[in-house]
């Protein structure tokens, strides 16, 4: 007698190939926090004495700020200046900002000394200090961006759907307050250096910090919209909407102007022209910054058929990215003094070699996987892209 | 000795043989780890080429600036200025978030790597030997000085001491005390026969760093405000152009049914 | 990230495991009951104790306080002239020293072969026991002079003394030949003394340091006064092949060729005599042997020194201008470590005449307070016995004019090897580290492997204790009662801060129970340690308890021979001899003399070795805080000879010279000259019983050559040539 046996699978898990990498991708930084949180920081990184902050805090918070800018531009462009053409790319940019500031919060909690106490920054304020204003405008603007993105939820389920429709109708107030906030937090990660004039390069450091970063992050805000978007369009087939992707290409270069004329404007108020060519590496990392953020954008979307093809849209956008992501590294990092090889006693003291670790940066890389995932849950099973439904119509009732 | 209005160290880098006891006097007192310190001698070392040789170093640990810039950073308050001088760093507050360490234009603050969630990693710097200074015993550092080129006392005394050096050895020294007016001045004063920058000293103007830090800072609520009303300004001017536009095309179409 | 222990974990550790060994659990340490007694330690186990260190010869006087029956800091003493309130690092670092968690804290035999490390726990009866065993047959089958002792340089020194004397052995092996008999001998010659005491006052003009880098060989209140005069505006001539600390203070560094301070000196003499520059009264009336001293000096030119010196002739001639100028406040300084070539015993002489003639006695040189006080009391001890046999360390059948007290060390250890004239078969060794002080280590291993019984007292499993048959844990510094030690107007005393840890004992405990043993006991008449202190204080009138409560009891100081008004010196002419007769008797010049140096080859360089200020010698490098501020030490070479030869920075490079081979890396220095390397002494320990030091570093010992200069014995360390090839 033959017996028949098989064996049945009792889980069946039909993940995609890029599904299966971006949990591996995560796991994989699970572990190396994993080890952070039992052995310190120093055990994954070579965060040391002279290089207090480094990949995570130019990857994860400068990076991961400047990149979910795109939210509070589209809420403003649509709810302030009541723009609704936009109306398509409002919720899949709130989305990104949202799951953005979470990368943020989730990267500091591997990255501060003591991340069970970071609410401590909720209740202990020093008035002075940027970084307790940063921390407090993310922490409220998460609450913002998760209210402004509760409709996108609530709609699926028919019962929550009048709650939906009460956000819907007391939304101005709190796209206000988040444009409000995401000037100040974005504004004010070019002011965390403005404490180290000493420390950062000239052709950085400038009393407009603020102003520089908020006009960048406007244009990392159209960047965004544009680089998801296409994304979005290839990977879930659907439609692009170059129509109105063109008019934030035709904003690009209008936005880039006014930062390169700030930038330079301030080297030569300031008489800081000379550093320009005479500062080695430091020189070489500006004019990488001002080339590929700055000035070929500005070339790029100044013709009009860039502005009108997806690929070229893509492709532009994805150079004002490298260029303003180069400009947050220059300046949380490269262009940032660390003590030079003099002699120093105990010999501990002199470690001003660093160089990201694997660990430290796969830290990095599942928090963003774990992004990248979780958008793509949220629009497959949620009206992110839904675009027939218009949410304006209730909306200054 | 007279009453010590603002505690201060004076340190004459003439004197200073870069023996180390001040550093080995601060490891026990304080009690700190073997692969930590809160006290260290940097400078450029050994300069020139055989036999022109000249040598600087010099002590360094917290200036106790006059106005600290770890102060002005730290996002929960966990850094103190007392009233005669010392600053003090609150462990109980720390997140951990090392701002302090960018802010500090001397570099000052180290920070524990090495500890996991459970012990905490927190920031170290020196103290100014406060269960000693208030005990009318000097700073471990100072007290073992086999040269005095460490020194304490009241500032201002110290200063004018500083100076008073100077002036009998005009040759010797640079003629200016660091720190009596850098970073809005500290209370570690230094004399130097070489040029500070090759004690590994920043050149800091007599502002301190944090003056444009803390002006944007004071702006922020202005702002916010500000803005916030224009922002809402523009959206009800919006709100009722567009209104007014829904009501003019509502008109329009009631005419227009209305033929 | 290097592993060491934090200072928490070692606070707690207590004596955990040594190497091979396994140490019973520690007994927690207990405040020293005598503290408790004197009230300076309360209840609670907090207070502060009086105390000296030891981590140098220098004994500074501290302060220890201590927190629940732990110490916890050193503070220097205010009232103790050698440390006036400042204690350098290794003063500030000894507490570490008694919390090492690799002391000795039982006594340890032997089990495996020498060298091994493999020892077993015994209890003191058995080590003591077997030690005086084991004396005691060599003593029968081979005479007493069989028994080597040697001893350093210690507070218990006397007790030590008469343990070898009473035993009946000549051999007295101390460190001294490697350090400074050239100095004492010269002194002793010239003035009737080992050392005057230097004066530093607000009116010191002129230093001429001849090496003596006091700057980084760390005396500390000498140090102090050195910075001090500095300050003040007073001029320092630094002699030294090497661009040390000391020179970038000196006001002048004169990057002299080793081996040639002579002729330096010579020429200064030349130009001081030659000129007439010199103090002509005080020549006359405190002085003898003028007449052939400028007869000697008379050729030795600056034009003739200054090829040989390296140092241009117009300096050499200037700075003896100075010099005379500044006097009577100058002061060529004698140095310290002064075994550095055969010829430095010539420039010691050289030294002290320079000052005797510019007439600075009692102005920057003076008669020093002895160590030894008459004032003190001590136990009464009969005689020792008459010892006829010949010591092996050639004094004075080869070497007549050393003192017996000093001997000639290295000498001592190659006839231990040689076994010419007898063959020695024991050796007993306290605070000392034969291995790696004598030069030529290879031959010291070969000595030991002469003897039958090896026996050290030490606190570490230094090398010398690896090596041994026997070792006895003596108590450290900051757990123990030393005889007193005079300094000026008072005694100070060392006393327990805290109760010994483990089985530590005192070396006075030590030396009485093997003396007890030996049968010697009559020679050590006291019941304990503070029955020994209080027979010495008796004469004072003081008691040990008050003594305790401040650390010191004032005392009549020693006569002084300059407060009469007729200035004599102990020397046979009652004068400050220019030309000894004692050294022309013996056949030796009896003035300063040219004695040329040896060259190195082309290929060759002058090896150097120095001291830093983080270290003692060899037995300070397990200390954790020490390590901790100390740099990796490295062969330095000059940068540009670096170049030439293709060697680099952290380059692995081989050291060779006629007895030895060392490997280690390099770290190429505009602070050295071009013809001379440089070694930081007391690495590359072979003990693997010191976890801190064990395998850091190279060891200098293992190159050097043994010279010794037939006049004071002096071992020449500087007179090495190696060659340097990369690793």
């Amino acid at each position: 007698m033959k017996l028949n046996l098989t064996i049945q699978p009792r889980l069946r898990l039909n993940f995609s190939p890029l599904v299966w990498v971006l949990l591996a991708l995560m796991g994989i930084a699970f572990i190396s926090a994993m080890a952070r949180y039992a052995f310190g920081i120093g055990a994954i990184s070579d965060l040391s004495y002279s290089y207090p902050w480094g990949f995570w805090i130019s990857f994860d918070l400068f990076t991961g700020v400047v990149i979910s800018s795109g939210g509070f531009l589209m809420a403003g462009t649509v709810y302030i200046l009541g723009i609704k053409e936009f109306e398509p790319l409002l919720r899949p940019s709130i989305l990104t900002a949202f799951l953005g500031y979470i990368m943020v919060a989730i990267a500091l909690l591997v990255d501060l000394g003591q991340p069970l106490r970071i609410w401590y920054m909720m209740i202990h304020w020093n008035g002075t200090s940027v970084l307790l204003e940063i921390g407090i405008c993310v922490m409220t603007y998460l609450t913002v961006l998760a209210i402004e993105f509760a409709p996108v939820v609530l709609e699926r389920f028919p019962k929550l759907q009048h709650i939906a429709h009460l956000i819907h109708r007391f939304i101005m107030p709190f796209v206000i307050l988040g444009v409000v906030l995401s000037t100040l937090h974005q504004s004010s990660l070019g002011s965390l250096l403005l404490i180290q004039p000493t420390k950062l390069h000239p052709l950085w450091w400038t009393p407009i910090l603020p102003i520089m970063f908020f006009v960048s992050a406007i244009s990392v805000g159209l960047a965004m919209i544009i680089l998801e978007s296409s994304l979005s369009s290839r990977y879930f087939q659907r439609g692009l909407e170059t129509h109105l992707l063109e008019k934030l290409a035709k904003a690009l270069p209008i936005v880039l102007g006014i930062y390169a004329l700030l930038k330079f404007g301030e080297l030569a108020i300031a008489g800081e022209l000379g550093y320009l060519f005479t500062s080695g590496t430091m020189s070489i990392l500006f004019w990488a910054e001002i080339l590929i953020g700055v000035v070929t954008p500005i070339v790029w979307f100044s013709i009009k058929k860039n502005r009108t093809s997806p690929n070229a849209l893509l492709t532009g956008a994805i150079i004002v990215l490298l260029g303003m992501i180069l400009n947050r590294f220059n300046v949380s990092w490269f262009a940032v003094k660390h003590p030079d090889p003099l002699f120093y006693m105990p010999t501990f003291m002199g470690n001003v070699k660093y160089f990201p670790t694997l660990p430290e940066v796969s830290v990095s890389i599942g928090i963003f996987a774990a992004g990248i995932l979780a958008f793509g849950l949220l629009a497959k099973y949620f009206p992110v892209f839904d675009d027939e439904h218009h949410v304006t119509a209730h909306a200054g009732d | 000795m007279t009453e010590i209005k603002h505690h201060a160290y004076l340190f004459d880098a003439t004197r200073c043989i870069d023996c180390r006891a001040c550093m080995v006097a601060c490891s026990v007192e304080n009690n700190i780890d073997m692969d930590k310190t809160r006290i260290w001698v940097a400078g450029v070392g050994i300069k020139g080429t055989y036999p022109d040789l000249q040598r600087g170093t010099m002590v360094y640990h917290c200036m106790h600036c006059n106005h600290p810039d770890c102060m002005s950073a730290c996002p929960v308050g966990a850094y103190t200025k007392a009233e005669d001088g010392p600053v003090t760093y609150n462990p109980d507050l720390c997140i951990g978030c090392r701002y302090c360490m960018n802010a500090c234009p001397f570099s000052v603050p180290h920070f524990d790597y090495d500890k996991g969630i459970i012990d905490g990693a927190f920031i170290d710097k020196c103290t100014f030997c406060p269960q000693r200074i208030y005990n009318g015993q000097e700073p471990a550092c100072v007290q073992t000085c086999p040269t005095d080129a460490l020194e304490y006392g009241d500032r201002d005394e110290l200063i004018a001491k500083a100076h008073e050096r100077i002036a009998a050895h005009p040759d010797r020294y640079i003629d200016h005390v660091y720190g009596e007016f850098e970073n809005g001045g500290t209370s570690y004063l230094i004399l130097s026969h070489i040029p500070f920058s090759e004690l590994g000293l920043p050149n800091l103007p007599e502002t301190p760093v944090n003056e444009v830090s803390e002006k944007v800072m004071e702006m922020t609520i202005p702002f916010a405000l500000g803005w916030g009303a224009v922002l809402s300004g523009v959206a009800a001017g919006v709100g009722l152009y567009n209104k007014k536009q829904e009501e003019k095309a509502a008109i329009a179409e009631k005419a227009e049914a209305s033929k | 990230m290097t592993k060491t222990i934090s200072r928490r974990d070692f606070l707690k550790l207590g004596a955990a495991g040594a190497g091979a060994l396994a140490l019973g659990q520690m007994l927690p340490p207990k405040v020293a009951q005598a503290a408790r007694d004197a009230g300076t330690i309360n209840a609670e186990g907090n207070g502060f104790v009086h105390s000296m260190c030891e981590m140098c010869v220098w004994r500074c006087g501290l302060i220890a306080k201590v927190v629940d029956g732990r110490v916890v800091k050193l503070d220097g003493n205010p009232e103790h002239p050698h440390s006036r309130g400042n204690l350098c690092p290794r003063g500030q670092s000894g507490l570490m020293n008694t919390y090492d968690p690799d002391r000795v804290l039982t006594p340890l035999i032997r089990v495996g072969k020498r060298g091994e490390g493999k020892f077993r726990q015994a209890s003191w009866e058995e080590a003591l026991d077997l030690v005086a065993s084991k004396m005691t047959a060599i003593k029968d089958k081979y005479g007493a002079e069989a028994m080597v002792f040697s001893s350093t340089h210690n507070l218990s020194q006397p007790l030590f003394e008469n343990l070898l004397y009473a035993f009946g052995s000549p051999n007295y092996g101390t460190q001294r030949s490697l350090c400074f008999n050239a100095m004492i001998v010269a002194n002793t010659m010239t003035y009737g003394m080992e050392e005057p005491a230097r004066i530093y006052d607000d009116e010191l003009k002129y230093i001429l340091l001849t090496g003596r880098n006091l700057l980084e060989a760390i005396s500390t209140s000498e140090t102090h006064d050195l910075i001090m005069a500095i300050d003040r505006g007073a001029k320092v001539v630094y002699l030294d092949p090497r661009y040390t600390k000391t020179a970038s203070k000196a006001t002048e560094w004169l990057p002299i060729k080793p081996g040639n301070d002579l002729a330096f000196h010579l020429a200064l003499l030349n130009i001081i005599i030659g000129e007439k520059l010199y103090n002509r009264s005080f020549v006359e009336k405190n002085t003898v042997g003028f007449d052939e001293l400028k007869k000697e000096v008379s050729r030795y030119t600056p034009e003739w020194a200054a090829p040989l010196t390296g140092i241009p002739a117009e300096t050499i001639t200037r700075i003896a201008h100075e010099f005379a100028d500044a006097a009577p406040h100058a002061l060529a300084h004698n140095g310290w470590r002064t075994s550095n070539f055969v010829n430095s015993f010539h420039t010691q002489r050289a030294i002290t005449i320079l000052n005797a003639l510019m007439g600075n006695w009692d102005v920057v040189l003076t008669e020093a307070g002895g160590e030894e006080s008459g004032a003190l009391g001590a136990p009464p001890q009969p005689a020792y016995p008459r010892i006829s046999a010949l010591r092996l360390d050639g004094v004075p059948w080869k070497y007549p004019v050393v003192p017996f007290k000093i001997g000639v060390f290295q000498e001592l250890r190659d006839n231990i090897v040689s076994g010419d004239p007898y063959q020695a078969h024991g050796w007993f060794i306290s605070r000392q580290n034969p291995i790696m002080s004598l030069p030529d280590r290879g031959k010291t291993l070969k000595a030991f492997g002469k003897l039958d019984f090896i026996v050290t007292v030490d606190i570490v499993l230094n090398d010398t204790a690896w090596f041994s048959d026997v070792v006895l844990p003596e108590a450290s510094y900051l757990e123990r009662y030393d005889p007193l030690m005079p300094m000026g107007n008072k005694v100070f005393l060392r006393q327990p801060v805290i109760e010994p840890q483990g089985e530590a004992k005192s070396a006075l405990w030590i030396y009485k129970q093997l003396g007890e043993r030996l049968g010697l006991g009559d020679f050590f008449q006291y019941e304990d340690e503070e029955d020994y202190i209080r027979q010495q204080l008796r004469p004072l009138g003081v008691t040990l308890e008050e003594v305790k409560a401040k650390g010191y009891a004032e005392a009549p100081e020693a006569a002084h021979s300059g407060e009469s008004s007729e200035l004599t010196w102990n020397t046979p002419s009652g004068k400050i001899e220019l030309f000894s007769d004692t050294l022309a008797k013996v056949g030796f010049s009896g003035v300063p003399t040219w004695d040329e140096p040896p060259q190195p080859a082309e290929d060759q360089f002058f090896l150097l070795t120095g001291k830093i200020a983080t270290s003692t010698q060899f037995g300070t490098q397990n200390n954790q805080l020490l390590h901790k501020y100390s740099e990796e030490p490295r062969l330095w070479m000059n940068a540009q000879t670096a170049a030439e030869l293709g060697l680099a920075t952290d380059d692995w490079v081989e050291v060779t010279s006629e007895v030895g081979q060392i490997h280690t890396q390099l770290l190429a220095t505009q602070a050295i000259r071009p013809d001379c390397v440089y070694m930081t002494p007391g690495y590359g320990h072979l003990s693997k019983g010191l976890k801190t030091a064990y395998g850091v570093g190279a060891n200098d010992s293992a190159v050097h050559v043994t010279y010794t200069d037939p006049i004071s014995g002096g071992q020449a360390l500087s007179q090495t040539f190696v060659t340097v090839k990369k690793a």
